[in-house]
């Protein structure tokens, strides 16, 4: 247990790139599956269409968003969230088809359309009878 | 009865708060479900001087599913959030619920209901509310003697 705390503090520490690091949460978000495509619902509230990256390398798919704008002025009287930015990952098939990914934001929630290879979708084998 | 509510409904804002303080405590941990509340919309509200700048977090909500009502000093926010669930799909994950709403919050002074400006913009609602004449902050010189 004193070992996990440790690490909880520390870990700031093991990024080589932490001077750039803001803080973040991670979106909620729906993951929906037919044989054809993977569906993913997030919500993004404050994030423009600019300020978000969605990267897919091997099968971690990263869904990065910058909230721009400069702090609240005056005097916090309620404070429910913070305004960070989102990054969230998930373990996608490798059978996504690239290049027909297919993501929209609108009102700061993400669609993001996930299609399957077509070699890869799941087939009924038909069986003959003899 | 009401009587009866305003007493227990009090004892449930202190258990609120404590809640709220103690959720705080883990800030920054990534992790989802680690927020400050379960309420929807999430808000922040500033004092700035002049007027109360209300933000609230209202992801897939456009102008015509939200209501602002301002009474006195009560600023009151509701609607309906739908969730878009195509047929056909088996669902593995499933963190945006829909529901409908309604949240009000006391402003510490009394507000100026004819001077309330409200827009929404990628999800989020922000409300500018102008405090009464009678509470605006004022300027007294100090004149040497």
């Amino acid at each position: 247990m004193a070992d996990q705390h440790k690490n909880v503090v520390r870990r700031e520490q093991t990024h080589a790139e932490d001077v750039n690091e803001r803080p973040a949460v991670a979106p909620r978000v729906d993951v929906l599956e037919n044989e054809n495509e993977i569906l993913l619902f997030a919500d993004l509230p404050g994030v423009s269409a600019q300020d978000l990256r969605i990267d897919l390398e091997k099968e971690r798919l990263t869904i990065e968003a910058r909230r721009s704008g400069s702090p609240e002025q005056g005097t916090e009287l309620l404070a429910e969230y913070r305004p960070a930015d989102y990054r969230r990952t998930f373990l996608v098939p490798r059978s996504i088809e690239r290049d027909k990914i297919d993501a929209e934001l609108k009102a700061g929630v993400l669609k993001l359309r996930l299609p399957r290879a077509d070699a890869l979708k799941p087939r009924s084998i038909p069986i003959r009878a003899s | 009865m009401i009587g009866y509510f305003t007493d227990l409904d009090r004892n449930f804002e202190l258990m609120n708060q404590l809640r709220r303080r103690l959720d705080r405590v883990f800030e920054g941990v990534d992790e989802p479900g680690w927020w400050s509340t379960d309420q929807f919309p999430r808000t922040n509200i500033y004092d700035t001087g002049k007027a109360f700048l209300v933000r609230a977090e209202v992801p897939g909500l456009t102008d015509k599913e939200v209501t602002l009502t301002l009474t006195q000093d009560v600023l009151t926010i509701s609607g309906e959030r739908k969730v878009e669930l195509p047929e056909g799909y088996s669902v593995h994950r499933r963190e945006r619920l829909p529901m409908q709403f309604s949240r009000s919050f006391a402003l510490p002074a009394k507000a100026d209901a004819e001077k309330v400006n409200a827009t929404i913009k990628d999800g989020v609602l922000t409300v500018t509310v102008e405090k009464a004449a009678e509470v605006q902050p004022k300027q007294i010189s100090v004149r040497n003697a």
